[in-house]
Protein backbone atom coordinates (compact mmCIF):
# COMPACT_ATOMS: atom_id res chain seq x y z
CA UNK A 1 0.00 0.00 0.00
CA UNK A 2 1.41 3.40 -0.89
CA UNK A 3 1.72 5.68 2.02
CA UNK A 4 1.44 9.06 -0.17
CA UNK A 5 -1.58 7.92 -2.22
CA UNK A 6 -3.14 6.47 0.94
CA UNK A 7 -2.71 9.38 2.83
CA UNK A 8 -4.15 11.24 -0.11
CA UNK A 9 -7.26 9.55 -0.12
CA UNK A 10 -7.90 9.39 3.35
CA UNK A 11 -7.74 13.34 3.41
CA UNK A 12 -9.19 14.41 0.48
CA UNK A 13 -12.30 12.06 1.65
CA UNK A 14 -12.37 13.28 5.05
CA UNK A 15 -12.16 16.86 3.79
CA UNK A 16 -13.71 16.67 0.60
CA UNK A 17 -10.53 18.57 -1.22
CA UNK A 18 -9.13 17.59 -4.72
CA UNK A 19 -6.34 14.70 -4.79
CA UNK A 20 -4.16 16.91 -6.44
CA UNK A 21 -4.48 19.60 -4.19
CA UNK A 22 -2.49 17.63 -1.63
CA UNK A 23 1.11 17.45 -2.61
CA UNK A 24 4.26 16.54 -0.63
CA UNK A 25 5.05 20.00 -0.02
CA UNK A 26 1.39 20.90 1.08
CA UNK A 27 1.41 22.34 4.60
CA UNK A 28 -1.56 21.32 6.77
CA UNK A 29 -2.47 24.90 7.58
CA UNK A 30 -2.52 25.62 4.00
CA UNK A 31 -4.96 22.86 3.47
CA UNK A 32 -6.97 24.50 6.11
CA UNK A 33 -6.47 21.77 8.24
CA UNK A 34 -5.99 22.26 11.67
CA UNK A 35 -3.97 20.03 14.77
CA UNK A 36 -7.16 18.60 16.15
CA UNK A 37 -7.96 17.55 12.42
CA UNK A 38 -4.86 16.23 11.96
CA UNK A 39 -5.06 13.22 15.04
CA UNK A 40 -8.22 12.30 13.05
CA UNK A 41 -6.01 11.96 9.48
CA UNK A 42 -3.30 10.26 11.67
CA UNK A 43 -5.56 7.85 13.54
CA UNK A 44 -7.24 6.65 10.15
CA UNK A 45 -3.69 6.15 8.52
CA UNK A 46 -2.83 4.10 11.88
CA UNK A 47 -6.08 1.48 10.86
CA UNK A 48 -5.15 1.59 7.52
CA UNK A 49 -1.47 0.48 7.92
CA UNK A 50 -2.01 -1.38 11.31
CA UNK A 51 0.69 0.50 13.08
CA UNK A 52 1.03 2.59 16.22
CA UNK A 53 1.74 6.55 15.96
CA UNK A 54 3.46 7.05 19.62
CA UNK A 55 2.44 10.55 21.05
CA UNK A 56 5.61 12.30 20.82
CA UNK A 57 5.18 11.89 17.09
CA UNK A 58 2.13 13.46 16.14
CA UNK A 59 3.94 17.51 15.80
CA UNK A 60 3.81 17.66 12.08
CA UNK A 61 3.38 20.65 9.28
CA UNK A 62 3.29 19.26 6.23
CA UNK A 63 2.32 15.89 4.24
CA UNK A 64 5.93 15.16 3.59
CA UNK A 65 6.58 15.31 7.58
CA UNK A 66 3.69 12.45 7.75
CA UNK A 67 4.60 10.49 4.76
CA UNK A 68 8.10 9.85 6.26
CA UNK A 69 6.86 9.49 9.75
CA UNK A 70 4.28 7.07 8.77
CA UNK A 71 6.67 5.18 6.25
CA UNK A 72 9.27 4.87 9.26
CA UNK A 73 6.53 3.35 11.77
CA UNK A 74 5.50 0.91 9.19
CA UNK A 75 9.22 -0.26 8.68
CA UNK A 76 9.62 -0.32 12.11
CA UNK A 77 6.81 -1.80 13.61
CA UNK A 78 6.56 -4.32 10.88
CA UNK A 79 9.73 -6.17 12.32
CA UNK B 1 -29.49 49.16 37.32
CA UNK B 2 -33.08 48.98 36.88
CA UNK B 3 -33.97 45.04 35.89
CA UNK B 4 -34.43 45.24 31.79
CA UNK B 5 -37.46 43.81 30.09
CA UNK B 6 -36.47 40.61 27.91
CA UNK B 7 -38.09 39.61 24.52
CA UNK B 8 -38.57 36.98 22.81
CA UNK B 9 -37.58 38.03 19.00
CA UNK B 10 -36.26 34.98 17.48
CA UNK B 11 -37.03 30.98 16.95
CA UNK B 12 -35.40 28.07 16.03
CA UNK B 13 -37.14 24.43 15.75
CA UNK B 14 -36.36 21.08 14.83
CA UNK B 15 -38.78 18.67 15.41
CA UNK B 16 -39.80 15.03 14.34
CA UNK B 17 -43.28 17.35 13.20
CA UNK B 18 -41.66 20.10 11.05
CA UNK B 19 -38.44 21.64 10.93
CA UNK B 20 -39.48 25.18 11.29
CA UNK B 21 -41.98 27.14 13.88
CA UNK B 22 -44.60 27.20 11.32
CA UNK B 23 -44.39 23.61 9.86
CA UNK B 24 -44.09 22.71 13.38
CA UNK B 25 -47.52 24.51 14.79
CA UNK B 26 -49.56 24.08 11.46
CA UNK B 27 -48.78 20.24 12.35
CA UNK B 28 -49.50 20.68 16.38
CA UNK B 29 -52.87 22.56 15.14
CA UNK B 30 -53.48 19.45 13.14
CA UNK B 31 -53.13 16.73 15.11
CA UNK B 32 -50.24 15.16 13.11
CA UNK B 33 -48.28 13.11 14.76
CA UNK B 34 -44.26 12.75 15.08
CA UNK B 35 -44.48 8.89 16.91
CA UNK B 36 -43.61 6.58 14.54
CA UNK B 37 -41.99 2.68 14.57
CA UNK B 38 -39.06 2.19 15.13
CA UNK B 39 -36.91 0.66 12.25
CA UNK B 40 -33.91 0.45 13.34
CA UNK B 41 -31.89 -2.89 12.66
CA UNK B 42 -31.68 -3.24 16.76
CA UNK B 43 -35.42 -2.54 17.04
CA UNK B 44 -36.16 -6.22 17.37
CA UNK B 45 -34.15 -6.14 20.51
CA UNK B 46 -36.16 -3.13 21.75
CA UNK B 47 -39.06 -4.24 23.91
CA UNK B 48 -40.62 -0.50 23.31
CA UNK B 49 -40.77 -0.10 19.59
CA UNK B 50 -41.88 3.92 19.10
CA UNK B 51 -40.62 7.02 19.10
CA UNK B 52 -40.47 10.36 17.64
CA UNK B 53 -37.67 10.68 15.49
CA UNK B 54 -36.15 13.32 13.02
CA UNK B 55 -36.15 11.65 9.83
CA UNK B 56 -35.36 14.90 7.67
CA UNK B 57 -32.76 15.57 8.83
CA UNK B 58 -29.68 15.93 6.52
CA UNK B 59 -26.37 17.05 8.32
CA UNK B 60 -24.78 17.96 4.77
CA UNK B 61 -27.18 20.92 4.27
CA UNK B 62 -25.88 22.65 7.31
CA UNK B 63 -22.17 21.61 7.73
CA UNK B 64 -19.26 20.90 5.41
CA UNK B 65 -18.79 17.16 5.53
CA UNK B 66 -15.36 17.07 7.58
CA UNK B 67 -17.68 19.17 10.08
CA UNK B 68 -20.16 16.87 10.11
CA UNK B 69 -18.17 14.01 10.82
CA UNK B 70 -17.11 15.56 14.81
CA UNK B 71 -20.33 16.92 15.74
CA UNK B 72 -22.55 14.51 17.53
CA UNK B 73 -26.17 14.91 16.30
CA UNK B 74 -27.10 16.77 19.41
CA UNK B 75 -24.81 19.37 18.52
CA UNK B 76 -26.19 19.56 14.66
CA UNK B 77 -29.34 20.39 15.87
CA UNK B 78 -28.10 22.96 18.17
CA UNK B 79 -26.48 24.71 15.89
CA UNK B 80 -28.65 24.39 13.03
CA UNK B 81 -31.78 25.55 15.23
CA UNK B 82 -29.81 28.38 16.20
CA UNK B 83 -28.77 29.81 12.58
CA UNK B 84 -32.95 29.41 12.66
CA UNK B 85 -33.58 31.56 15.19
CA UNK B 86 -30.87 34.29 14.42
CA UNK B 87 -32.38 34.28 11.24
CA UNK B 88 -35.82 34.72 12.36
CA UNK B 89 -34.89 37.38 14.73
CA UNK B 90 -33.20 39.45 12.01
CA UNK B 91 -29.79 39.78 13.78
CA UNK B 92 -27.15 40.91 11.72
CA UNK B 93 -23.90 39.28 14.03
CA UNK B 94 -21.54 41.62 11.79
CA UNK B 95 -22.79 44.30 13.28
CA UNK B 96 -23.19 43.52 16.51
CA UNK B 97 -21.30 43.43 19.70
CA UNK B 98 -20.84 39.33 20.06
CA UNK B 99 -19.06 40.15 23.46
CA UNK B 100 -22.79 41.07 24.85
CA UNK B 101 -24.39 37.93 23.24
CA UNK B 102 -24.18 34.46 24.84
CA UNK B 103 -25.77 30.96 24.79
CA UNK B 104 -27.59 29.08 27.43
CA UNK B 105 -28.28 25.45 26.10
CA UNK B 106 -30.30 22.70 28.31
CA UNK B 107 -29.66 18.89 27.35
CA UNK B 108 -30.34 15.80 29.03
CA UNK B 109 -27.83 13.44 27.53
CA UNK B 110 -25.32 15.54 25.64
CA UNK B 111 -23.88 13.15 22.90
CA UNK B 112 -25.43 10.55 23.46
CA UNK B 113 -25.07 8.77 20.12
CA UNK B 114 -21.14 9.37 20.31
CA UNK B 115 -20.73 7.64 23.66
CA UNK B 116 -22.58 5.12 22.33
CA UNK B 117 -20.75 4.44 19.21
CA UNK B 118 -17.64 4.49 21.78
CA UNK B 119 -18.69 1.48 23.77
CA UNK B 120 -19.84 -0.35 20.97
CA UNK B 121 -16.69 -0.27 19.19
CA UNK B 122 -15.19 -0.84 22.24
CA UNK B 123 -17.49 -3.86 24.11
CA UNK B 124 -18.83 -5.12 20.69
CA UNK B 125 -16.39 -4.88 18.18
CA UNK B 126 -13.32 -5.19 20.26
CA UNK B 127 -11.78 -2.10 18.86
CA UNK B 128 -8.64 -1.19 21.47
CA UNK B 129 -9.06 2.39 20.94
CA UNK B 130 -11.39 5.50 19.85
CA UNK B 131 -12.19 7.77 17.69
CA UNK B 132 -10.05 10.92 18.35
CA UNK B 133 -12.69 13.52 18.27
CA UNK B 134 -14.98 10.94 21.07
CA UNK B 135 -14.36 12.93 24.44
CA UNK B 136 -15.44 16.56 22.22
CA UNK B 137 -18.46 15.01 20.54
CA UNK B 138 -19.53 12.98 23.67
CA UNK B 139 -19.55 16.31 26.62
CA UNK B 140 -22.71 17.40 27.47
CA UNK B 141 -21.35 21.42 26.65
CA UNK B 142 -20.13 20.31 23.21
CA UNK B 143 -23.59 21.73 21.72
CA UNK B 144 -23.30 24.76 23.55
CA UNK B 145 -19.94 25.53 22.79
CA UNK B 146 -20.33 24.61 19.30
CA UNK B 147 -22.79 27.38 19.05
CA UNK B 148 -20.22 29.73 20.42
CA UNK B 149 -17.80 29.39 18.31
CA UNK B 150 -19.85 28.77 15.19
CA UNK B 151 -21.41 32.13 15.12
CA UNK B 152 -18.61 33.56 17.20
CA UNK B 153 -20.57 34.90 20.69
CA UNK B 154 -18.05 35.27 23.49
CA UNK B 155 -20.50 36.58 26.40
CA UNK B 156 -22.05 34.29 28.70
CA UNK B 157 -21.85 29.96 27.66
CA UNK B 158 -23.90 27.49 30.20
CA UNK B 159 -24.85 24.43 29.51
CA UNK B 160 -27.85 23.01 31.54
CA UNK B 161 -28.72 19.30 32.54
CA UNK B 162 -31.42 18.88 34.73
CA UNK B 163 -33.48 16.54 32.79
CA UNK B 164 -36.76 17.27 31.24
CA UNK B 165 -36.35 20.81 32.47
CA UNK B 166 -33.03 21.63 30.83
CA UNK B 167 -34.28 23.86 28.71
CA UNK B 168 -37.06 25.93 30.47
CA UNK B 169 -33.93 26.46 33.06
CA UNK B 170 -31.78 27.57 30.12
CA UNK B 171 -34.46 30.07 29.10
CA UNK B 172 -35.34 31.13 32.23
CA UNK B 173 -31.45 31.60 33.72
CA UNK B 174 -30.36 33.29 30.12
CA UNK B 175 -33.58 35.87 30.83
CA UNK B 176 -31.97 36.95 33.56
CA UNK B 177 -28.54 37.37 31.93
CA UNK B 178 -30.46 39.90 30.36
CA UNK B 179 -33.31 41.11 32.81
CA UNK B 180 -29.97 42.14 34.98
CA UNK B 181 -26.94 43.67 32.38
CA UNK B 182 -24.62 40.80 31.72
CA UNK B 183 -25.61 40.78 28.22
CA UNK B 184 -28.11 42.31 25.49
CA UNK B 185 -29.50 39.36 23.75
CA UNK B 186 -29.32 35.22 24.37
CA UNK B 187 -29.79 31.90 22.72
CA UNK B 188 -31.91 29.62 24.60
CA UNK B 189 -33.43 26.51 24.55
CA UNK B 190 -32.05 23.17 24.22
CA UNK B 191 -31.21 20.12 22.43
CA UNK B 192 -31.76 16.32 22.41
CA UNK B 193 -30.42 13.71 20.37
CA UNK B 194 -30.81 10.46 22.57
CA UNK B 195 -32.68 8.03 20.43
CA UNK B 196 -29.71 5.44 20.52
CA UNK B 197 -30.03 1.71 21.29
CA UNK B 198 -28.95 1.67 24.52
CA UNK B 199 -30.69 4.76 26.12
CA UNK B 200 -34.29 3.43 24.80
CA UNK B 201 -32.63 0.47 26.74
CA UNK B 202 -32.49 2.52 29.62
CA UNK B 203 -35.80 3.85 29.76
CA UNK B 204 -37.38 0.86 28.98
CA UNK B 205 -35.91 -0.36 32.24
CA UNK B 206 -37.54 2.50 34.08
CA UNK B 207 -41.13 1.40 32.95
CA UNK B 208 -42.01 4.74 31.82
CA UNK B 209 -42.13 4.67 28.33
CA UNK B 210 -45.77 4.40 26.91
CA UNK B 211 -47.31 0.92 25.10
CA UNK B 212 -47.93 0.78 21.80
CA UNK B 213 -51.18 1.47 20.46
CA UNK B 214 -52.13 -1.52 18.74
CA UNK B 215 -54.37 -0.06 16.10
CA UNK B 216 -52.38 3.18 15.63
CA UNK B 217 -48.92 3.55 16.76
CA UNK B 218 -48.76 7.57 16.05
CA UNK B 219 -50.97 7.75 19.15
CA UNK B 220 -49.21 5.61 21.86
CA UNK B 221 -48.64 9.01 23.67
CA UNK B 222 -52.18 9.87 25.48
CA UNK B 223 -50.89 12.34 28.27
CA UNK B 224 -53.85 13.48 30.97
CA UNK B 225 -56.45 10.76 29.06
CA UNK B 226 -57.38 7.55 31.37
CA UNK B 227 -56.07 5.23 28.95
CA UNK B 228 -52.83 6.79 28.98
CA UNK B 229 -49.86 4.35 29.85
CA UNK B 230 -46.41 6.18 29.78
CA UNK B 231 -44.46 8.87 27.49
CA UNK B 232 -42.61 8.69 23.55
CA UNK B 233 -38.98 9.34 23.56
CA UNK B 234 -38.63 11.76 21.13
CA UNK B 235 -35.74 14.12 19.80
CA UNK B 236 -34.80 17.73 19.05
CA UNK B 237 -33.81 21.16 19.42
CA UNK B 238 -35.53 24.31 20.21
CA UNK B 239 -33.75 27.63 20.16
CA UNK B 240 -35.07 30.96 21.44
CA UNK B 241 -33.41 34.23 20.74
CA UNK B 242 -33.93 36.28 23.91
CA UNK B 243 -33.32 40.08 23.79
CA UNK B 244 -33.46 43.56 25.79
CA UNK B 245 -36.81 44.76 24.78
CA UNK B 246 -35.25 48.34 24.19
CA UNK B 247 -32.61 47.02 21.77
CA UNK B 248 -35.33 45.10 20.24
CA UNK B 249 -37.89 47.86 19.83
CA UNK B 250 -34.73 50.51 18.23
CA UNK B 251 -34.11 47.48 15.83
CA UNK B 252 -37.54 47.50 14.66
CA UNK B 253 -37.03 43.75 16.02
CA UNK B 254 -40.38 41.19 15.54
CA UNK B 255 -41.35 40.28 19.47
CA UNK B 256 -43.46 37.20 20.26
CA UNK B 257 -43.31 37.74 23.41
CA UNK B 258 -41.90 39.10 26.97
CA UNK B 259 -40.86 36.92 29.41
CA UNK B 260 -42.32 38.26 32.90
CA UNK B 261 -41.49 35.39 35.24
CA UNK B 262 -39.60 32.06 36.12
CA UNK B 263 -39.79 29.94 38.91
CA UNK B 264 -37.60 27.19 39.88
CA UNK B 265 -37.27 24.90 42.65
CA UNK B 266 -36.61 21.70 43.59
CA UNK B 267 -38.92 18.54 44.77
CA UNK B 268 -36.55 17.76 47.48
CA UNK B 269 -38.79 14.38 47.33
CA UNK B 270 -38.08 11.81 45.41
CA UNK B 271 -35.63 10.93 42.49
CA UNK B 272 -38.95 10.22 39.84
CA UNK B 273 -42.03 11.16 41.60
CA UNK B 274 -43.10 14.39 40.98
CA UNK B 275 -44.57 16.08 44.08
CA UNK B 276 -47.55 18.80 44.35
CA UNK B 277 -45.71 21.24 46.38
CA UNK B 278 -42.79 20.90 44.23
CA UNK B 279 -44.96 21.98 41.47
CA UNK B 280 -47.08 24.46 42.89
CA UNK B 281 -43.80 26.02 44.32
CA UNK B 282 -42.38 26.42 40.82
CA UNK B 283 -45.52 27.80 39.62
CA UNK B 284 -46.27 30.37 42.54
CA UNK B 285 -42.71 31.63 41.98
CA UNK B 286 -43.48 32.28 38.40
CA UNK B 287 -46.69 33.57 38.84
CA UNK B 288 -45.22 36.26 41.55
CA UNK B 289 -42.18 37.00 39.74
CA UNK B 290 -44.95 38.48 36.54
CA UNK B 291 -46.97 39.90 38.64
CA UNK B 292 -49.99 38.24 37.45
CA UNK B 293 -53.24 36.31 38.73
CA UNK B 294 -53.57 32.75 37.63
CA UNK B 295 -56.96 33.91 36.20
CA UNK B 296 -54.56 36.25 33.74
CA UNK B 297 -53.18 33.20 31.91
CA UNK B 298 -54.70 32.09 28.93
CA UNK B 299 -53.39 28.89 28.36
CA UNK B 300 -51.33 26.61 30.08
CA UNK B 301 -48.35 24.26 27.96
CA UNK B 302 -48.29 20.70 30.45
CA UNK B 303 -45.44 19.11 31.08
CA UNK B 304 -47.70 16.68 30.32
CA UNK B 305 -45.63 13.56 29.88
CA UNK B 306 -48.58 10.50 29.20
CA UNK B 307 -47.52 8.72 32.92
CA UNK B 308 -49.88 7.87 35.22
CA UNK B 309 -48.47 10.00 38.12
CA UNK B 310 -46.78 12.77 36.41
CA UNK B 311 -49.97 13.58 34.93
CA UNK B 312 -52.53 13.16 37.54
CA UNK B 313 -50.01 14.90 40.02
CA UNK B 314 -49.55 17.82 37.25
CA UNK B 315 -53.48 18.16 36.96
CA UNK B 316 -53.80 18.62 40.68
CA UNK B 317 -50.83 21.32 41.21
CA UNK B 318 -52.69 23.44 37.88
CA UNK B 319 -55.91 23.14 39.76
CA UNK B 320 -54.56 23.71 43.28
CA UNK B 321 -52.59 26.80 41.76
CA UNK B 322 -54.80 28.04 39.08
CA UNK B 323 -58.22 26.32 39.54
CA UNK B 324 -59.43 24.81 36.37
CA UNK B 325 -60.74 27.52 33.75
CA UNK B 326 -57.32 27.71 32.52
CA UNK B 327 -57.24 25.78 28.98
CA UNK B 328 -54.17 23.09 29.74
CA UNK B 329 -52.96 20.88 26.32
CA UNK B 330 -49.79 18.52 26.45
CA UNK B 331 -48.06 18.58 23.32
CA UNK B 332 -46.18 15.98 23.72
CA UNK B 333 -48.57 14.06 22.76
CA UNK B 334 -47.51 14.85 18.86
CA UNK B 335 -43.82 15.35 19.03
CA UNK B 336 -42.95 13.58 22.33
CA UNK B 337 -41.13 14.06 25.00
CA UNK B 338 -37.68 15.39 24.23
CA UNK B 339 -36.13 15.90 27.46
CA UNK B 340 -33.59 18.37 27.73
CA UNK B 341 -35.32 20.08 24.43
CA UNK B 342 -38.91 19.51 25.19
CA UNK B 343 -39.25 22.69 27.50
CA UNK B 344 -37.53 25.02 24.90
CA UNK B 345 -39.75 23.49 22.04
CA UNK B 346 -42.99 23.77 23.68
CA UNK B 347 -41.82 27.04 24.67
CA UNK B 348 -41.95 27.68 21.29
CA UNK B 349 -45.38 25.86 20.38
CA UNK B 350 -46.41 28.93 22.96
CA UNK B 351 -44.88 32.07 21.29
CA UNK B 352 -46.17 30.06 17.79
CA UNK B 353 -49.33 30.06 20.27
CA UNK B 354 -49.39 33.81 20.62
CA UNK B 355 -48.49 34.81 17.36
CA UNK B 356 -51.40 32.70 16.10
CA UNK B 357 -54.11 33.42 18.53
CA UNK B 358 -54.43 29.38 18.45
CA UNK B 359 -54.38 26.85 21.29
CA UNK B 360 -52.61 23.49 20.12
CA UNK B 361 -54.61 20.13 21.42
CA UNK B 362 -53.97 16.89 23.99
CA UNK B 363 -53.99 15.27 20.97
CA UNK B 364 -55.11 11.19 21.53
CA UNK B 365 -57.74 12.12 24.39
CA UNK B 366 -60.10 9.41 24.23
CA UNK B 367 -61.87 9.57 28.11
CA UNK B 368 -60.85 11.98 31.27
CA UNK B 369 -59.35 10.24 33.99
CA UNK B 370 -60.21 10.76 37.24
CA UNK B 371 -58.48 13.69 38.96
CA UNK B 372 -57.41 15.22 35.99
CA UNK B 373 -60.33 17.40 35.46
CA UNK B 374 -58.94 20.16 33.60
CA UNK B 375 -59.78 21.84 30.38
CA UNK B 376 -57.13 20.01 28.36
CA UNK B 377 -58.71 20.92 24.42
CA UNK B 378 -59.05 17.72 23.45
CA UNK B 379 -57.94 16.57 20.07
CA UNK B 380 -59.08 19.70 17.83
CA UNK B 381 -56.80 23.10 18.35
CA UNK B 382 -58.99 26.43 19.09
CA UNK B 383 -58.48 28.85 16.50
CA UNK B 384 -59.07 32.81 16.88
CA UNK B 385 -59.18 32.86 20.32
CA UNK B 386 -57.41 35.11 22.89
CA UNK B 387 -54.06 34.12 23.57
CA UNK B 388 -51.89 37.00 25.18
CA UNK B 389 -50.08 35.10 28.46
CA UNK B 390 -49.16 31.84 28.48
CA UNK B 391 -47.17 29.40 30.95
CA UNK B 392 -45.35 26.56 30.22
CA UNK B 393 -44.71 23.75 32.93
CA UNK B 394 -41.78 21.57 32.85
CA UNK B 395 -40.99 19.05 35.39
CA UNK B 396 -37.91 16.81 35.79
CA UNK B 397 -36.51 13.45 37.20
CA UNK B 398 -34.01 14.38 39.99
CA UNK B 399 -36.90 17.25 41.14
CA UNK B 400 -35.97 20.22 39.04
CA UNK B 401 -39.22 22.32 38.21
CA UNK B 402 -38.72 25.19 35.60
CA UNK B 403 -41.46 27.68 35.06
CA UNK B 404 -41.79 29.93 32.07
CA UNK B 405 -44.45 32.78 31.83
CA UNK B 406 -44.69 35.00 28.58
CA UNK B 407 -47.11 38.09 27.85
CA UNK B 408 -47.96 39.35 24.58
CA UNK B 409 -46.34 43.33 23.95
CA UNK B 410 -49.46 45.60 22.42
Amino acid sequence: MDTFKTLQEIISNKFDKPIDEITMDATFESLEIDSLDTFDIIFDAEEKFGIKVPNDEVDIKTIADVVQLLERLRNEQAK
Amino acid sequence: MTPRRVVVTGLGVLSPIGNNPTLFFQNLMAGKSGVKKINTPLADDLDCKIAAFINDFEPLDHFVKNKAATMDRVTQFAVAASQQAINDAGLDLEQEDLERIGIYLGTGMGGATSIEEGYVRLYRENAKRLKPFTVLMAMNNAAGSQVALDFGFTGPDLTFCTACSSSSIAIGEAMRQIRHGYADVMLAGGSEALLTFGTIKAWEALRTLADEDPADPSKSCKPFSSDRSGLVLGEGAGIVVLEDMEKAIARGAHIYAEIIGFGSSNDSSHVTQPSIEGQTRAMRKALNEAGIEPNQLDYINAHGTGTKLNDSTEAASISKVCGTGVPVSSTKSLHGHIMGATAAIEFIACMMAIKEQSLPPTANFTSPDEGCELDFIPNIGRKNVKVDTIMSNSFAFGGTSGVLIAKKVS
